[in-house]
Formats: structure tokens, C-alpha cells, sequence
């Protein structure tokens, strides 16, 4: 991959939005637990930028740690989809036959199930936390990345230079580690992008619908529904951490769409 | 003889490595009223697009840089679009390569039929449903009031390049296109259509432009053939001329190279020593110079124009002294 | 067109099967006790009654017979009752339904005139600048959560306008006008986040389909831009989109969760939220049952919608004709 493909305009946006929530305890400015700092509903101004909620605390300050909440999960169940998912397709793709078809039924039926309405069940379940919420959505992310790496891998399978490798003598196992797998990389990195925006837009769903990260936890799903019931109060108390999570999901999205551009383009070209 | 269709210094390009490539270059030619002429040349030699050209079917990337063509007195390249629609189908149309590819997929072919009868006059349903029935059964359809109904994936090759002739000649042309119009079907159909359209095209005083690869296919059908090379004109007259004599040193090694199992299969097949240049490479001078067992200096110095020689036109040097080398032989 | 349908009813139905028994099981092997839950973390419980009722709700039996008697029960229309208001959850359930069908449809309906008005327009001239515009609309819309197009639909039209209400519902047969009105946020919140799915897909196939060789036929019969448009272009791209159409329902109804219970709707959407909240696990079993058997209903539908569109798919085998 090109330096100017990995560090394009979303590359640098999604460093800056990981190292601000990230490094939220050095940059925000005011303690976002801190009730009664000042008035309530305060609007937008030169001490809060972003205003105050309901109970006078900094929107700002509770936008970054809200931030890193959601980072953090999205990052984590981005990992969990990945390894999942990536162990489930090269499973399916490498051993084929039933257990492919099995495999591969089991994520067309999970996928048959709404996203959001598998993620109530289990988190009716078990009860949402800071912990089970990443994996569960981890988990719901996986069929589709079990789908990519499984037609990644029959793909790489059938090409030339593994054919080649197979017919003179060398292992299957040691082929698909050290051949097959860092030729599928680049796609599961478009993934890993993709399922980062996914699993943001994810959580802030189910938290927003008030099943995900519980108060005094808040991330940004949290504090839009914190904000959307006073929404007849005040329009920045939703509208930003809003805004945090479109910008967050398009810096995703549009960085995997760019290094799929880029891998589409090399392909065509090669 | 009136000439229904001339084409002036066509000239069409399209995109390369090194800006564009032209792939046609300077053509002209003219076909009169009633006459049948083949077009013939190998693939790559620009003669589909010439077709597509006429029709103004070409679209981007691919571009018409330079001349004309006149249907009747008009110019068709420089008439609106709009009115050009009124033309296209109507005094000009064509029959396509692939048949399995040329209908609509999901449309019963006799409402393909209709749809063309519709856009030339005001028929009701019903009235245009008779007529689409009587094309189907002209073009030897049998049972068409049923075939009306049916879907293209419902009929063989055959059948359905006789519906595609149905829609080329329902808008009742004057110039009918052939663009390798037997090439997909088998050897027994395509002698079946091409009679067809043979007998159609008399029937209705057509004039046609059968553009094909098959030399066999031309000279059964066709009164005049246009030889093309590498998107230039290298040879044209009559059919005898053409085959009996040929001049140009492409079309004698067209000729040779023609698999005739009716003469002697003993004798060796020829073919031409290397390849046609691709159309960002083209060699100066005469384009088949490189490949010409009788070229000269001259040839790839300048382009050879093309001339009245022996009874037909002609773009070679060499074209008198290589008639008498081939009398003498 | 018989063997078709039995075909595709037989696959959905494998799925739908598939999903179900995911379901169950997945509310009964993850940790939380469904009894528990039932009691509720306030009430002091001895082992003995715990136990009682355990064997009350038949959950001391095995695994695979509480499954299959609770498939059989729901194929007789008994889906349990739910562990709060004691009720039927078959007619909670279908007291639900015809909010959640409105707004599906209504969903639908706008996101499929969205994307026949957008798709013709982008692929009018491709790369061009209204296919760009378009084309940039449809990242975007991929990239905003529904309930935040709802939350700007709501500041602007209900804040900031005043036109329309934000949240209630009233039946159509009670107040059509209220019905509606209350109905088109929702909706249009519900159709922009599917748009984009479809566009996409409506597009890519468009652009494939002009180049086909049936269109350059129909170009040169003569017809205007219009009718090659609407009668060749689109009928043929539209085979792969409704297929898609059918899973982008399915999104859509992950949506209509969320939708619902912004908007106020009482519908499955929101009955599955609160059952969710509540741990209330027969009513999750059974919203659950109906949520997907309707995706998969749908998804069917729409392969019928195929096969009526485009005839080789209606094929049976053994019936490929003659000549």
C-alpha cells in the first residue's frame, strides 16, 4: 500500500478523533461527572464550548469521555469480529464440503436475524456492560467478515502460485499462514475499517435505545439519549454528540472505502 | 445509379496509452440503391464500429473525429439527435452480432416487434400485434401468432436472429446494417438466415452492408466487397474482381489463407506471417507493409492512396506491376 | 413458476428454522436466569420456590424438548405468555403489528421512489457531476446512524417548523389525517437510511445493463431516451435490486426497532425494546419469532416479485422450450 493511501485526509481524521477521546483525561477541559459547574443548558460559549447538559456539566468534556467509551468498544469489537470472523471463513474456505456449508448457513442465518434485535437478546441476557456490550456486538459483526475472509481465501486457493506451491510438496497449514494470509490482508483491513464504523454505529444504537453503556457510564449513544429526551430543551445537547458519531462512522467508512479504491485500482492494473 | 448511403472520410478514435488510437481511418465509400456489399476484414479491423458509426451507435470513449455520412442527401452526423431518431430504425437499421444478447431478456419478443412498429405509426395494440405477426411469419417463424408470446430464452439462435431482422425491417429501411449477423449461429442456420435476408433484401429492393470476417459468407452474397486492414480501406470493387483477382497484396493473402476444403486439401493452408498492429502502433506508411511479402521502401515511406486500378480501387504501390505478376502466374 | 416457489418457500423456511432454534438457544445457554428475571432482583427467593417454578415453566427439562414443544405450541398460534402482564404473547404480539406494517411500508414505498428518481439521474451521465453529488449523498447516508437523520427530521420540522408532530400514534381507522401525519417522520427517517442501499445497488446494475447489447437494439429501433429508460434499462436492473431489496428490509427493520421507539410507536419494534429492558424472555422469543419470520416473509415475497418480472427465473426445469 501507498503512503499517501494510508495517511489520506480520513487516515489523519480517524488519528486525530482516537488520540483527542483517547487522551481525554489531558484535553477536556472540565470534569464531565462534575454536577452544578455551572448552569444548566447553557449554550455554546467561550468557557463550554459545546454548552452544558442538563445538570450543568460540560457537553465537551463529556463528548471526549463519552468518546473514548465508544472508541474503545468499537476497537474492541472490531478485534473480536476479526478474529471470529476471520477463523470462521478461513475454516469454511480452507476445509470445504460440510463444514463449509454449515459454517456458511449458520452466518446467512445470524444474518437473517436484525442486527439490533439479536443485540437486545443478548444483552437482555447477560446485561449490558462496558464488557459484554463489545462482545456482543463483536460477535454480530463476524458472519460478514467470515464471508469476506472466506471467498479471500477460496480466491487465493484457486490462484496460481499456490497451486504451484501445492504441487511441489509444501504444507497446507504452513502455505496458508505464511502465503495465503498476507495476500489476504489488505481486504481484511477494509474490513476492519468497515466493522469499526459498524460496530460505532452499533453501540450507539443499542445505547441510544437505552441497552447499552448505562449511566453514570455514558458514551455517545448514552448521551444522545440523555440529550434527546431534553431535546425540546436545548438542540445542542443531542446535536453534538450526534455529530460525533456521524463524523466518527463517515472517517471510517470512507477510509476503508479508499484503501478499496486503491486495492481495486492495483488489481486492475497488475 | 443513386447512391442511398455514402460515407466521406470517416475517421474514428479511441482512447490509449498515448492519447487516442485511431481506429478507422479516412474511410469512404458509397453503396447504391439495391446493391449488396460485404464488408469484410479481420477482427480488430474497425469495420463494427464503421457499422455502429452509421447508425450513430457510438458512444464514449469511443469518438467520431472527422467526415461524414450521407443517407440520401442528408448528413446524417451533423442532423439533431431527435430527428436523427426518426431515421434511425426507420430508413436505416441494422441486424446485431449475438442474438442471445440483442433482445431484452424479460420482453416477449413480438412486444419487442410492436414496440418498433409503434414509434412509425399510430397502430392500436391489436392492429400492431397483426402486423408484428405478419413480420414474424415473413421472416419463416413458424406458428408466430404463439412465438409472438414467447420470451427470448425460449428460442434457439436461429429464431431469434429471424426476430431480430423482423425489428431491423418492421420501420421499413432502405439500408439495412449486417454486422456478422450469421456469426454466432451454427454453419447449417447461418446459411438459412443469410438466405433469408438475401431473399428479403430482394424482395424489398434493400440495400444491404453485410459486414463479416468470412470470406465465404461475402462472396455468396454479397454484388461489391470493401477489403478493410487496420481501420483503412486497402481494396473494394466487384465481388469478381475481388475474388478472382484480387490486387492488394492483403486481400490475395486473405484469400490464400481461407480454408476452402472444396479445391484441394492437400494444398497447404497459408497464413499471414504476424500480427495486425494494434491500434496505438500503427506502421507508417502503408499500415500493411510490415506484413507484406511485397513491400518496398516506398511502402512504409508514405501512404498509399487509394487509386482506380484494374477495374476497382486500390491503396498499393505495387498494385499494376502485382496484377501482371498475377496474370502471368 | 411451481417448482420455483417451492423452492425458494423451502430455503426460506430452512433459514427461518435456522434462526429461530439461534434464538432460543442463545436466550437459553447465555448466563441470566429467565426465572430470575421473572421474579425480579427485589423479591427475597427460596431454592424451593425457584424450583417450583422452574418446573412450572418447564424449564428443568432438556434443552431440545423445550424447544420442541415451544415450535410446536407456536405453530398453533401459542407463543407462551409473557412473564410481566401474564398475557398472551401471540396477541400482544398481533395488537403490535399493523403499526410496525404501516411504517414498513411506508419506509419501503419512500425508499424505493428515492431511489428509481436518484439511480436514473446518477447513471444519466456517469462520473458526471449530478452521479458525483449523488454518489457522495450515498456515502454519507450509509455513514449516519437512522435515529440521527430522525433527531435532525425532529429539530428541524417539529422544533424549528412546527409542522409536524414528533412523537404518538393514532390508528388509521380512528384518524386518518392524525395517522398519517404522525406517520411521515418515521417514514421518511425509515426511507433515507435505506436509500442509499439501494441506489447503490440500482445503479451499479443500471450502468451494467446499458451496456448490454439489448439496449443498443433498442437505441437503434429509434425510441426516445425515455422509453429505453423505462422499459428496457430498468425493468432489467431492477431482477438483482429486489433481491436485494428483500435483505435491505432487513436492515430496515433494525431500523423500525429504533424508529419506533424514537418516534413513540407502538409497535414490534418498540414491544421488543421494552420486553428487552423488562427481561421479559416469552415476549422476546416470540417478537423475535415474528420479526424474522416477517423478514423472511418479505424476503420471499420479493423473490416472487422477481420471478414476475423476469421470466427466466419462473423457468421450471424440463420446461426450456423447443427450436
Amino acid at each position: 500500500m501507498k503512503f499517501k493511501d494510508r495517511f489520506s485526509f480520513s487516515g489523519t481524521l480517524i488519528i486525530l478523533i482516537l488520540g483527542v477521546c483517547l487522551a481525554c483525561p489531558w484535553v477536556a477541559p472540565y470534569d464531565p461527572y462534575a454536577i452544578g459547574g455551572d448552569i444548566p443548558f447553557a449554550g455554546p460559549s467561550k468557557a463550554h464550548w459545546f454548552g452544558t447538559d442538563d445538570l450543568g456539566r460540560d457537553l465537551l468534556s463529556r463528548i471526549l469521555y463519552g468518546g473514548r467509551i465508544s472508541i474503545l468498544i468499537a476497537i474492541s469489537a472490531t478485534l473480536i469480529a476479526l478474529i471470529i470472523g476471520t477463523l470462521w471463513g478461513v475454516t469454511a474456505g480452507v476445509r470445504r464440503g460440510w463444514i463449509d456449508e454449515f459454517l456458511m448457513r449458520t452466518a446467512d442465518a445470524m444474518m437473517a436475524i436484525p442486527q439490533i434485535l439479536f443485540a437486545l437478546i443478548a444483552l437482555s441476557a447477560v446485561g449490558a456492560s462496558v464488557y459484554s456490550v463489545p462482545v456482543v456486538v463483536g460477535v454480530l459483526l463476524s458472519p460478514t467478515t467470515a464471508r469476506m475472509a472466506r471467498s479471500a481465501v477460496v480466491a487465493e486457493l484457486n490462484a496460481d502460485y499456490v497451486v504451484a506451491a501445492t504441487a511441489s510438496g509444501v504444507k497446507r497449514s504452513r502455505l496458508i499462514m505464511s502465503e495465503v494470509m498476507p495476500n489476504i490482508a489488505p481486504q481484511l483491513l477494509v474490513q476492519l475499517s468497515i466493522n469499526a464504523a459498524a460496530a460505532v454505529m452499533l453501540e450507539a444504537t443499542l445505547s441510544f435505545i437505552g441497552l447499552g453503556i448505562q449511566p453514570p457510564d455514558a458514551s455517545w449513544g448514552t448521551l444522545m439519549l440523555q440529550g434527546y429526551a431534553k431535546i425540546w430543551n436545548t438542540y445542542w445537547f443531542v446535536a453534538f454528540p450526534a455529530l460525533a458519531v456521524t463524523i466518527t462512522i463517515l472517517a471510517f467508512n470512507a477510509y476503508g472505502e479508499r484503501i478499496r479504491v486503491s486495492l481495486d485500482s492495483r488489481r486492475s492494473s497488475s | 445509379m443513386t447512391k442511398v448511403l455514402s460515407v466521406k472520410n470517416l475517421s474514428i478514435s479511441v482512447p490509449s496509452s498515448q492519447g487516442r488510437a485511431t481506429v478507422v481511418d479516412d474511410l469512404s465509400f458509397a453503396i447504391e440503391a439495391g446493391k449488396k456489399v460485404g464488408l469484410v476484414g479481420e477482427s480488430g479491423s474497425g469495420k463494427s464500429l464503421t457499422a455502429l458509426a452509421l447508425m450513430r451507435l457510438i458512444k464514449s470513449p469511443v469518438q467520431i473525429d472527422a467526415g461524414q455520412i450521407f443517407l440520401g442527401d442528408r448528413n446524417v452526423l451533423s442532423m439533431d439527435m431527435q430527428d436523427f431518431r426518426h431515421i434511425r430504425g426507420n430508413e436505416i437499421s441494422m441486424i446485431y452480432q449475438d442474438p442471445m444478447s440483442a433482445l431484452n431478456p424479460i420482453m416477449r419478443v413480438g412486444q419487442q416487434i410492436v414496440e418498433s412498429i409503434q414509434l412509425q405509426s399510430n397502430a392500436t395494440g391489436r392492429q400492431a400485434r397483426a402486423i408484428a405477426v405478419d413480420h414474424l411469419a415473413s421472416v419463416g417463424i413458424p406458428e408466430p401468432e404463439r412465438r409472438f408470446d414467447s420470451y427470448p430464452f425460449e428460442m434457439s439462435g436461429g429464431m431469434l436472429q429471424r426476430v431480430v431482422i423482423a425489428i431491423a425491417l418492421s420501420g421499413e429501411p432502405k439500408v439495412l446494417i449486417a454486422d456478422e449477423a450469421t456469426t454466432a449461429l451454427d454453419v447449417t442456420t447461418q446459411d438459412r438466415v443469410l438466405t433469408l435476408i438475401d431473399k428479403l433484401a430482394a424482395e424489398r429492393g434493400l440495400s444491404v452492408l453485410l459486414i463479416t470476417h468470412d470470406l465465404g459468407v461475402a462472396a455468396q452474397f454479397s454484388d461489391d466487397i470493401l477489403v478493410m486492414y487496420a481501420g483503412k480501406l486497402v481494396e473494394c470493387g466487384s465481388v469478381n474482381q475481388i475474388f478472382s483477382q484480387p490486387v492488394h497484396p492483403y486481400t490475395k493473402a486473405l484469400l490464400d489463407s481461407r480454408c476452402d476444403y472444396t479445391i484441394d486439401i492437400t494444398k497447404p493452408i497459408k497464413s499471414i506471417a504476424g500480427q495486425p498492429p494494434r491500434p496505438d502502433n500503427r506502421p507508417s506508411g502503408c499500415v500493411f507493409s510490415p506484413r507484406c511479402e511485397h513491400a518496398q521502401p516506398q511502402c512504409s515511406a508514405s501512404v498509399p492512396p487509394l487509386e482506380f486500378i484494374q477495374d476497382r480501387y486500390t491503396a498499393c504501390f505495387r498494385a499494376e506491376d502485382l496484377f501482371h505478376i498475377g496474370q502471368v502466374n | 413458476m411451481r417448482k420455483f416457489l417451492i423452492r425458494r418457500a423451502a430455503s426460506s423456511a430452512i433459514v427461518l428454522a435456522m434462526s429461530v432454534v439461534l434464538v432460543f438457544v442463545s436466550i437459553r445457554l447465555l448466563p441470566g436466569d429467565p426465572v430470575l428475571a421473572k421474579l425480579g432482583a427485589a423479591t427475597e427467593v427460596t431454592p424451593e420456590a425457584l424450583k417450583a417454578l422452574r418446573e412450572e415453566a418447564g424449564l428443568n427439562r432438556p434443552l431440545l424438548a423445550q424447544l420442541f414443544s415451544w415450535i410446536w405450541n407456536a405453530l398453533h398460534g401459542d407463543l407462551g405468555s409473557s412473564y410481566h402482564s401474564q398475557l398472551p404473547v401471540a396477541q400482544l404480539v398481533s395488537e403490535r403489528i399493523p403499526v410496525t406494517l404501516e411504517l414498513t411500508f411506508f419506509i419501503i414505498l419512500i425508499a424505493i421512489i428515492f431511489a428509481l428518481i436518484l439511480a436514473p439521474l446518477s447513471t444519466h451521465r456517469p462520473g458526471g457531476r449530478v452521479d458525483r453529488i449523488i454518489g457522495y449523498g450515498t456515502s454519507m447516508g450509509l455513514s449516519v446512524p437512522g435515529f440521527v437523520i430522525g433527531i435532525i427530521l425532529i429539530l428541524v420540522f417539529s422544533l424549528r417548523l412546527a409542522w409536524l408532530p414528533s412523537r404518538g400514534y393514532v390508528p388509521f381507522t380512528e384518524d386518518p389525517v392524525e395517522n398519517l401525519k404522525l406517520m411521515i417522520l418515521p417514514a421518511i427517517t425509515g426511507g433515507l437510511t435505506a436509500t442509499p442501499y439501494l441506489v447503490r445497488y440500482l445503479r451499479a446494475s443500471m450502468l451494467e445493463i446499458k451496456q448490454s447489447s439489448f439496449v443498443r437494439t433498442a437505441e437503434g429501433k429509434g425510441l426516445s431516451d425515455r422509453r429505453i429508460l423505462f422499459r428496457h434499462i430498468l425493468p432489467n436492473s431492477l431482477v438483482p435490486t429486489l433481491t436485494m431489496l428483500g435483505l435491505i428490509v432487513g436492515y430496515t427493520l433494525s431500523g423500525v426497532l429504533v424508529i419506533e421507539y424514537m418516534f413513540g410507536l407502538p409497535g414490534i419494534g418498540s414491544l421488543a425494546i421494552e420486553s428487552a429492558t423488562k427481561r421479559d424472555y416469552a415476549m422476546i422469543q416470540g417478537v423475535s419469532l415474528t420479526i424474522i419470520a416477517s423478514f423472511i416473509l418479505t424476503t420471499f415475497l420479493f423473490d416472487i416479485l422477481c420471478g414476475l418480472v423476469d421470466p427466466r427465473l419462473r423457468l421450471d426445469k424440463g420446461e426450456k422450450s423447443e427450436v
